[in-house]
């Protein structure tokens, strides 16, 4: 193992690592800018600079590997200047309007300025050519704000492997955007909104739709109510400077209730429904396979995550029908608001405004596909990121804090457990198999504490196997049969499953895919930054949440069991797909 | 058996072709078969012989020689005399520097027999689509050797034992990268070459891909082997598609024989390589930045360490060296490491092939044993800078990434750590060579201007530090530079060599850095005086001739009055500036014209032709405007002597009002003008009525007044003075310093000149001595001889082309038979025993080292010294100035030369009421510098007295001459000005240069260009 010398301190580190993990190691806290642990390590901003003996020019230290014997000094006039100088001119040529930046708050471009004590910019001279990209329905670009520290191009290429962003041009006019300096809208862009999620300052970010909300709620002729993502209430509290993994959900409620939202719901309620209509979907394909020998798409994909549908659409239109056809909860949600709730109300569809929270800046997509109108009019108006919660929160003149909890409204505000853990990768697959499972055997989900360990945690993909050892008599055919599930996170994690699958180098029956690393809690709109221990400190409370309910299967869910009693019938019956499925379409990639 | 006789190798390097040599092969090829001569001479197509300015050039063989400039018409000639009859072309074949002999066979040229040629040894020698004639030059033998007779790390021994560096630029030890690849254990390793040669000017790479690809085939193969790659790459630019055709038909070759592929020679080691073709980026020749370009990614630098040879392409160990430096490798393994180490100097071993282009005559590809001295590179290879009297001022290698030599640095031994210590760099071998013409402020822009354009973006020192340092360079380029610039430059530009990502970054600011450190004073005239002394940066100056006066006279301004036949104004506007029209009419040495634009067409305009008509037009005195001011005129300004700077600086105070006075020691007013430069070349009469006119506008000139003795500083002070000009010249001769000096016959050449042009009177013997080459040298050897002396020879111990004297006057003096013996240094002055002065003896000197001033140094030759008869010695080796008896116990500082100490703009000394200018404060310098700087002396000595600037001449001049932007100029010759002849004017002091017709001067007068036109700046804020 090398030992180094860092800041006249020994420090023994592991084989493999970079000079920067050694010298936080060695307590020294170096900053950094561009830098993405596990995400990217490409030395270009510089900011991590330390001087190491012997080496001509300050050492980027995240890139660098610590070998045995360096002496390294991380607060060294030579390190402290260059780190400085660095920042100077990242702000001399940065569209620096923190007054009025929606980053402000948590922009690390803004703090490190702070940092490292720059009280004057030095320099002066020609900033960035600002262009302002709002062509699509999630995301805004603007190039005055970005210092090309290309955090987003390595997300976007390497970890969606979607190749809508990169480095272009050269010198100081070099850009970081779409090929051919088109918009986004003009290429492919799945506006799953991770470039966001990554951007350190405010180049990237989600369309802010606060203004329309506000509109909504102060127009006494509508009925405006909200639906909150499983993956809100386990981020939002960061946003008031909660620990990362702090659940909010009554204060949530409460926030809303206070912002006048006539009706707080749950996607939740949707998601149990979703488990209804999917499982149903799958079990059917099955059947037809095993039983009809009809040709049916196998494995069946969850169809949750618009981001990656988006990306089938564009990259895989050849395995569109082995998506299911279940819209996403907060689809299946605003089709119910408009339409069920909306004749329990006596309302119109029109009448009733319907708002998602959401973690996801690809749901402002989603909501405007012109698929998504089954209750004859766009049936989900409006996405809020909890970014933007956050802020309208705030505008609100709400103490978060100082909130009581609150519950959520009935009967779309009911859910089980299984809904809960719609917010983390493995999260859709686990609910699933405990309701397919329950159906099909009649016994209960044999998992301790209903967990399905092989498929839970933050490997890239993740199989299991689950052997139906008896059945009911419905589901005869099934008997002995072994289920193969596999779970993707990330699109570049997904594709590699449909690469294996396409070669016939595996065989799955069922795919869950969340396109955002770690699941809805990693999503492009939740509060930054990111990284995997907060996505494990989220996914923690969102188990948490799952354990502390009382019913934590989706077909125990009394209101969803209702609904399909009184207004649906049942799962795949004629209004169910009518209005909780939809189709795709194959299209074009650029 | 055929017989061929003679083989005719044409060069098609890419510079021949541009030039044609494609059709000169074609024409020998018919030529031949028309005279029956097809099957005894062979017509040879091959790569780059190096001298690209004279192409297309060919050689013939067996006989060696070389011929330039040939065009397809030539080649009927060349086959007629030389291939038939034998008989040299001399029209074709190249000339000794500096003289007219004809040169024929190569060795004997100058820009090939100092060359050591290994990586070019068969560039220009071979046909590069022969594999048979690179392996008839030993070519794959060296392969051969370490295939069979070497193990892999007996070659990693011998290339380390060899010393070869890398020729890419940061010449890290070949040897040692391969030896850490070559410890890597990796089943995968790759052998890559970089030919992404990129600095603007260099092309030694694509000179040898086009010209011997082989070398690099079988380079890269014992390379592979050492490390133990299998693959390699050879990364090449697009723009080289000759480069690209040739190489990759050699590889066909290499592969068809055997040479790369599977098992080759049998030895069981595979080795195969591609062409990998890069779109242009500079950053590409970066090592990362290229290895990830060959990945199929855009081409940036990744972070080091980890480096190549470690983690390299596909993260796989990886070798890249560049073209140059493995097409030295055959020959090391071949002959050895001892061998190559004898070779260069003793840090660097070998050779480096160089690209010499910019100011230099023989443009060209050379390769010199490394540590050549620079000097010898440029002026004895290269043929140093072309143009009339052009100076060179620095040498930039290194390219975007590299610096400047000055000139006064030729000395410098061209290897890594000699450059190193002046901040430039041995770079990939670009070497360009700048002459006065170049602003070093604008070059350095245009380097931190390609670097910026370049610069992928990555990391923000290179991407906006760069972009900021070009701002503030741009900033100083248009006249906007401010106080702190430099410095704001130096600081970022350290920052951002410490903190870039690559090497590109790390050395962008060197060309800033490098021409700050030697040409700091070029920077502080922009910024402060918004002044560039090359004329390069537009926006601060009108025209180059006038940026070029050291007067500011409106040049196109009074030329274009005289082409419109309006004399009078003309003068007068030229008297605006410079009181001394018709003195500097006669014997200026005119910067103004070695900066016309005109000479880029048929020659520049004859200013001081046109100026000297222009006074002669003068039938009564032209008084300029002058500011009545009974204040003024009221208080006491004297001006010490009546040379040009102090009547410049008279002239202008009695313009703002003041009645100076100008003490002067000698019986006439004139200094300088009168007393040391002769009557044939400034008729005294000419003199006396420029001095008559300032006098006439109320300068009192009191002759017979000697500071030191008649009056001193504080004596005027205490008369009530309250401010003086010191314009005092530098009069005193320099003493030579060897035995004899002392006796009988020897005289110093300013008392010399002095005494006869004051006294009227000097003898002089029948054969005079004149040790020196300067101006005063000329002048004392052109009066001895019109004063009867039968025999003048001047005496100078450096060469005839290094003498510092104008051209035109060393030129007057050889027609009028003076005698010019160069190479020869005065040992003694030799009497005989009744103190008779007998001759000089002298010591015949040979050039040695380049010294300070960018000559060569002499230095004393093997031949015996000799004795060269004459009965006077006139020394005419230097002046100065004796200043403690100036100033008489007044503290005024001193320059380290003993000059007096004087701001430039202002003239001010270190007290404040003492102003100075001219030869006194600054040395030895033209008539016109020190009328300039009386101007400037005039301005500040009022500013000092009223607390503001009156200099109402220095706003800006509205010329309504008539002038057609449009119309395409007429070509017309410079018109040149009629002299007596020799043989006439010897015999007396008559003026030697005629005077133009009105027709001539008018015409001439018209060929001005009018660079001024429609361009107003550097007009001053005057307060009247």
């Amino acid at each position: 193992m090398p030992v180094l010398t860092i800041d006249d301190t020994k420090v023994e580190v592991p084989e493999g690592t970079t000079l920067l993990q050694a010298c936080r190691q060695a307590g020294a806290k170096v900053p950094s800018l561009c830098y993405l642990e596990d995400v990217q390590t490409i030395g270009a901003c510089r900011v991590c600079m330390v001087e190491v003996e012997g080496a001509r020019t300050l050492i980027a230290s995240c890139a660098a590997p610590a070998t045995d014997g360096l002496v390294v000094k991380t607060n060294s006039p030579k390190a402290r200047k260059g780190r400085q100088t660095v920042v100077e001119l990242l702000l001399s040529e940065h569209d620096g309007n923190c007054q009025t930046c929606s980053r402000s708050a948590d922009c690390e471009l803004r703090a490190l300025a702070e940092d490292l004590g720059i009280d004057e910019i030095g320099f002066e001279g020609e900033k960035t050519k600002k262009v302002i990209d709002d062509s699509t329905p999630a995301l805004v670009r603007d190039s005055g704000k970005c210092i090309m520290c290309r955090r987003c191009v390595t997300v976007c290429n390497d970890t969606q492997g979607v190749g809508g962003l990169f480095p272009q041009g050269r010198g100081f006019t070099t850009v970081i955007g779409p090929a051919f300096a088109s918009d986004l809208s003009e290429v492919v862009c799945v506006q799953c909104g991770q470039c966001a999620a990554v951007c350190p300052v405010g180049a990237i970010t989600e369309k802010d739709a606060i203004e329309d909300v506000w509109a909504a709620l102060d127009d006494p002729s509508k009925h405006v109510v909200v639906q909150t993502a499983p993956a809100i209430r386990a981020a939002l509290g960061e946003g008031f400077d909660y620990e990362p993994g702090t659940l909010v959900t009554g204060k949530m409620v409460a926030a809303l209730r206070r912002l006048g939202f006539d009706g707080v719901f749950d996607t939740n309620f949707a998601a149990d429904l979703t488990i209804m209509e999917e499982g149903t979907e799958l079990l059917t394909r099955l059947k037809k396979a095993l039983v009809d020998g009809e040709e049916v798409a196998l494995p069946m994909f969850t169809s949750c995550s618009p981001g990656w549908i988006n990306y089938m659409e564009h990259y895989n239109p050849d395995f569109l029908p082995n998506l299911s056809t279940c819209k996403s909860p907060q689809q299946m949600f605003g089709t119910l608001a408009k339409t069920f709730y909306a004749e329990k109300l006596g309302l119109k569809a029109e009448d009733i405004y319907v708002v998602s929270v959401m973690p996801c800046t690809a749901k402002k997509f989603e909501c405007q596909r012109p698929e998504m109108s089954d209750s004859g009019v766009q049936d989900v108006d409006v996405v809020l990121t909890t970014r933007e919660l956050v802020r309208m929160i705030k505008q609100a003149g709400i103490d978060f804090r100082g909130l009581p909890d609150d519950a959520m409204d009935r009967p779309l505000g009911m859910s089980t457990g299984a809904a809960d853990i719609f917010a983390n990768t493995g999260g859709v697959m686990e609910a699933a198999l405990r309701t397919a499972y329950e159906i099909v055997t009649g016994k209960p989900f044999p998992f301790e504490d209903l967990h399905v360990a092989p498929i839970a945690g933050l490997e890239g993909v993740k199989e299991a196997s689950v052997t139906i050892d008896e059945t009911v008599p419905a589901w005869s055919f099934l008997k002995g049969a072994t289920l193969k599930v596999a779970v993707a996170h990330t699109l570049s994690n997904a594709q590699k499953v449909i690469d294996r699958i396409r070669s016939g180098e595996a065989e799955y029956h069922f795919v869950e895919v969340m396109t955002c690393p770690g699941g809805c809690i990693g999503g492009g709109g939740q509060p930054r930054l990111t990284g995997d221990a907060v996505r494990k400190a989220r996914i923690a409370a969102i188990y948490a949440e799952d354990e502390g309910r009382e019913l934590r299967k989706s077909h125990e869910n009394p209101d969803v069991q209702q609904l399909y009693k009184e207004w649906l019938g049942e799962p795949l019956g004629e209004r169910s797909h009518h209005l909780l499925h939809t189709a795709y379409t194959p299209k074009e990639r650029v | 058996m055929e017989q061929v006789r003679s083989h005719v190798l044409v060069c098609t390097g890419g510079g021949c072709i541009a030039s044609g040599a494609l059709a000169v092969s074609a024409a020998f090829t018919q030529e031949l078969e028309s005279h029956g001569l097809a099957d005894e001479v062979n017509v040879v197509e091959t790569g780059c012989l190096g001298p690209c300015a004279v192409g297309p050039v060919a050689l013939v063989y067996p006989d060696g020689v070389f011929y330039q400039n040939i065009q397809a018409a030539d080649v009927g000639e060349i086959v007629e005399e030389h291939l038939l009859k034998g008989r040299v072309v001399p029209r074709l074949i190249s000339t000794a520097p500096g003289t007219e002999k004809s040169v024929a066979e190569m060795r004997d040229v100058e820009f090939f027999n100092r060359q050591v040629k290994i990586a070019l040894r068969n560039s220009g020698l071979i046909d590069p689509l022969k594999i048979e004639e690179y392996v008839a030059r030993d070519g794959y033998l060296a392969l051969a050797k370490a295939l069979t007779e070497m193990t892999p790390e007996q070659v990693v021994e011998e290339m380390l034992a060899s010393g070869l560096r890398g020729r890419g630029g940061a010449g890290f030890p070949t040897g040692m990268k391969w030896k850490f690849a070559q410890q890597q254990s990796s089943d995968v390793k790759y052998m890559l070459c970089n030919a992404d040669e990129g600095d603007p000017g260099a092309f030694m790479d694509r000179s040898v891909l086009e010209g011997d690809p082989h070398s690099i085939i079988e380079g890269m193969t014992i390379g592979a082997y050492a490390i133990g790659a299998h693959t390699g790459y050879v990364y090449v630019r697009a723009e080289y598609p000759l480069a690209v055709e040739r190489l990759q038909y050699a590889i066909d070759q290499a592969r068809d024989l055997g040479l790369l592929g599977d098992d080759i020679m049998g030895s069981g080691f595979s080795f195969d390589l591609e062409i990998r073709m890069g779109s242009g980026a500079f950053v590409c020749g970066e090592e990362t930045a290229l290895m990830t370009s060959i990945e199929g990614h855009r081409g940036e630098p990744r972070p080091r360490p980890p480096f190549p040879a470690v983690k390299g392409l596909w993260d796989k160990p990886s070798v890249l060296n560049n073209v140059e430096t493995l097409a030295t490798v055959a020959p090391i393994i071949l002959h050895g490491a001892t061998w190559f180490a004898a070779t260069g100097s003793e840090k660097s071993k070998g050779t480096k092939v160089f690209a010499l282009g910019g100011a230099i005559k023989h443009a060209g590809l050379v390769e010199v044993p490394i540590g050549m001295q620079l000097g010898e590179i440029v002026n004895d290879i290269g043929g140093g800078v072309p143009g009339e009297g052009k100076q060179l001022k620095a040498v930039q290698l290194g390219g975007p990434s590299g610096g400047c030599v000055p000139s006064w640095h030729l000395d410098v031994p061209v290897d890594y750590e000699s450059l190193q210590e002046l901040g430039a760099i041995m770079g990939s071998g670009g070497l360009v060579i700048m002459d006065e013409d170049t602003c070093m402020v604008d070059i350095a822009r245009f380097f931190l201007e390609f670097t910026q354009e370049e610069s992928c973006g990555k990391c923000p020192p290179c991407r906006v530090g760069t972009k900021r340092m070009l701002e503030i360079v741009d900033r100083i380029c248009d006249g906007e530079g401010e106080e702190g610039d430099i410095e704001r430059l130096i600081s970022l530009g350290e920052q951002i060599s410490a903190t870039a990502l690559c090497g590109l970054g790390q050395t962008a600011p060197n060309p800033v850095l490098s021409t700050i450190r030697h040409f700091r004073h070029e920077y502080e005239a922009h910024i402060r005086d918004k002044h560039c002394e090359a004329g390069v940066c537009a926006t601060m100056y009108e025209a180059r001739c006038t940026n070029a006066c050291p007067a500011d006279v409106d040049v196109p301004g009074f030329v274009s009055l005289v082409g419109e036949k309006r004399f009078d104004e003309a003068l007068k506007l030229h008297r605006e500036r410079n009181p001394l029209a018709s003195i500097c009419g006669r014997v200026c040495f005119h910067p103004c014209e070695s900066k016309c634009q005109r000479a880029g067409l048929d020659g520049a305009v004859a200013i001081r032709g046109v100026k000297r008509f222009m006074t002669e037009q003068e039938t009564a005195a032209q008084l300029p405007s002058v500011l009545v001011n009974d204040e003024n005129a009221a208080r006491k300004v004297a001006v010490v002597g009546a040379g040009p700077s102090g009547l410049s600086c008279a002239y202008f105070l009695a313009r703002l009002g003041y009645k100076p006075t100008i003490l002067e020691s000698e019986k006439s007013a004139g200094g300088m003008l009168v007393q040391a430069i002769p009557a044939y070349r400034l008729p005294r009469e000419e003199l006396g009525r420029e001095i008559s006119m300032i006098e006439q506008m109320g300068v009192t000139i009191e002759t017979g007044k000697k500071l030191g003795s008649d009056f001193t500083l504080q004596s005027l002070k205490d008369d009530g003075c309250e401010a003086v000009f010191l314009g005092v010249g530098a009069p005193l001769g320099a003493e030579i310093g060897i035995p004899g000096e002392d006796g009988d016959g020897v005289s110093e050449a300013l008392s010399f000149l002095r005494q006869y042009n004051v006294d009227g009177q000097m003898a002089v013997g029948k054969k005079v001595a004149v040790i020196g080459g300067g101006n005063s040298a000329i002048d004392a050897a052109r009066t001895a001889l019109r004063l009867g002396a039968e025999q003048v020879t001047i005496l100078y111990r450096r060469t005839r082309a290094q003498m510092p004297a104008w051209g035109e006057e060393i030129l007057a003096a050889e027609q009028e038979r003076i005698i010019i013996q160069p190479l020869v240094a005065p040992v003694e002055i030799v009497h005989d025993a009744a103190d008779k002065l007998t001759g000089v003896k002298v010591r015949p000197m040979v050039l040695g080292d380049y010294d300070r001033s960018g000559r060569r140094r002499p230095v004393a030759g093997r031949n015996p010294d000799f004795v060269v008869e004459c009965d006077q010695v006139i020394a005419a080796i230097g002046q100065s100035l004796d200043t403690a008896a100036i100033f008489a116990g007044l503290e005024v500082e001193t320059t380290a030369k003993g000059w007096i100490k004087a701001d430039a703009k202002s003239g001010g000394t270190s007290v404040e009421w003492v102003f100075a200018g001219g030869d006194a404060a600054t040395g030895p310098a033209s008539v016109v510098a020190a009328i300039g700087a009386g101007e400037r002396a005039a301005v500040a000595i009022d500013a000092y007295l009223s607390g503001a600037n009156h200099a109402f001449w220095r706003r800006a001049v509205e010329v309504d001459t008539f002038f057609d932007p449009d119309a395409d100029p007429v070509e017309l010759e410079r018109a040149t000005v009629p002299v007596i002849t020799a043989d006439v004017r010897v015999g007396s002091f008559d003026e030697v240069e005629l005077s133009w017709s009105a027709e001539v001067a008018v015409a001439e007068a018209k060929r001005c260009l009018r660079c001024d036109f429609g361009k107003s700046c550097g007009a001053e804020e005057v307060n009247v």
